[in-house]
């Protein structure tokens, strides 16, 4: 009975010995991190797991250790590669040796790594999720939003701890032409395991109060580079892609560009570049105004210099119309007074040879002229005269001749009815 | 009267902008356009250029 059976510690070293006369190579092993842990003095225990095809469950599982001369030249040379750092969640190509302690049981001792098939992993894992996003017909809605006139209610996604956020935010309200911007920060976790549901969260607390804002800024910046696998989720892209707000993108990552940067409306490199993005964008709106403004300026200027010509040649134009009609009038004028003094001056000669007339009747009717012809004249006292009632006899009565004048005494009276008798001579 | 926003005025500034600029416009309505014009310049300027404080403390109000 006791040659059959064994300690504990005898079969853990018979099994460490099959494994070590087995498996005595190095393996280049394709599987994913998880649960990574660097510790204090340098080594790092992790994780080794494989996923069914549909990503669910766990199929197989293994704990790994990297000791810490080799996790130092690896993680260095794995992050400048692949531009993020050795953690968990990645699918790593890594040479391993399979040990087994009697103690700590079956592990694997990572010798080496292939950063190249995490990046082609990464770039295969993004084209996945893209092509979904677009089979789902939500790849560029955001793209296709048009940023609100004024872009300046900024919902801001950060973790409010990060350097990159103040950055923005000084960046944003210290801009040199003084415009106005508001934010309001949407706390959220930016890296780890946690991120995506954290930024997914902040999202719908955002969507909640759309109507306070223009655009959502997700931003991630300052410090080291570290995972960057949330950006590349589903799971965040298709929140983004479908938000009713647009999207800028500066999560300060150089490399490469992650899906999130894909489907945001916009993309900018850091939040300090977001801040610029929007100081831009409002500045254009302010020079659009500007430049509105200066239309109507010249335009009412143009129409009030037409008015002032059109009034300037109404004027010249009435100056000279009323010229015109002076002119013609004085003329007009002149005519009448021409035609009138000559009208005048016939009437004028006529008049005088009337006269003429006259006064060769009145002389030739004239006593003078009378007298000369043989008449007479006889008066009394001075007066003419012209019945025979106004005499007496012996009234002394002067007869005026053509050259001189008698004096004589009436002797007899005889009306024309009444002649005398004729003297016997 | 409805309440002015920064795109309802843009919209009522660039039709005055293409009224005006489309030189038909009645000389006897071009002061009071360009009178409307103005206001509506110095609402939007004050829109990208001075802080509602009011707007501010909305947003720091989201819990």
């Amino acid at each position: 009975m006791s040659e059959k059976s064994l300690s504990l510690t005898e079969l853990n070293y018979r099994v460490r010995d099959a494994i070590r006369d087995h498996l005595p190579e190095t393996y280049w092993l394709r599987a994913e991190t998880s649960d990574v842990r660097p510790n204090r003095n340098g080594h790092c225990y992790l994780e080794f797991i494989e996923k069914d095809p549909a990503g669910q469950s766990i199929v197989a599982k293994a704990r790994g250790v990297i000791w810490s001369g080799v996790f130092q030249m690896l993680s260095a040379y794995f992050e400048k590669e692949t531009g993020q750092p050795f953690t968990s969640g990645l699918n790593v190509l890594v040479r391993v040796s399979v040990d087994f302690h009697e103690l700590y049981g079956y592990s694997l001792t990572v010798a080496d790594i292939d950063p190249s098939f995490t990046l082609g992993g990464i770039a295969r894992q993004r084209q996945l999720v893209l092509k979904q996003l677009e089979e789902e017909g939500v790849l560029t809605l955001n793209k296709e939003l048009t940023l609100p006139e004024p872009s300046n209610r900024i919902a801001v996604i950060s973790s409010p701890t990060a350097a990159g956020y103040e950055d923005f935010r000084d960046q944003l309200l210290k801009n040199k032409p003084g415009l106005v911007f508001y934010t309001r920060l949407f706390p959220a976790v930016m890296q780890g395991e946690r991120s995506e549901a954290s930024i997914i969260a902040a999202l719908e607390k955002i969507f909640h109060y759309r109507d306070l804002f223009d655009a959502v800024a997700i931003i991630r910046g300052g410090g080291a580079t570290s995972d960057l696998s949330c950006f590349d989720s589903y799971g965040v892209a298709v929140h983004v892609a479908q938000f009713p707000l647009p999207v800028v993108s500066g999560i300060g990552h150089e490399r490469d560009i992650t899906v999130l940067d894909m489907v945001a409306h916009t993309r900018a490199k850091t939040p300090t570049a977001v801040a610029e993005f929007f100081i831009n964008d409002t500045w254009k709106t302010f020079s659009d105004l500007i430049a509105l403004q200066d239309r109507v300026v010249s335009a009412s200027e143009t129409i009030a210099m037409k008015e002032e010509n059109l009034l300037f040649s109404l004027s010249k134009e009435v100056i000279h119309q009323s010229m015109r009609l002076l002119q013609k009038e004085t003329a007009g004028m002149q005519q009448i007074m021409e035609t009138m003094r000559h009208a005048l001056k016939r009437h004028l000669l006529q008049q005088y040879h009337l006269m003429e007339n006259r006064e060769q009747f009145v002389r030739m009717i004239s006593p003078g002229n009378v007298l000369r012809r043989g008449y007479t004249l006889t008066l009394k006292d001075g007066k003419i005269i012209t019945s025979l009632q106004d005499l007496g006899v012996d009234d002394i009565i002067e007869t005026r001749f053509r050259d001189g004048t008698s004096f004589s005494r009436v002797t007899g009276l005889h009306s024309s009815d009444n002649p005398p008798e004729k003297k016997q001579a | 009267m409805e309440k002015l926003t920064y795109n309802s005025a843009k919209k009522e500034l660039e039709a005055i902008v293409l009224a005006i600029e489309s030189g038909e416009m009645d000389v006897d309505l071009l002061t009071d356009k360009v009178k409307r014009a103005s206001q509506l310049i110095a609402f939007c300027k004050e829109k990208l250029t001075r802080t509602e404080k009011e707007l501010q403390k909305i947003l720091d109000d989201i819990v």
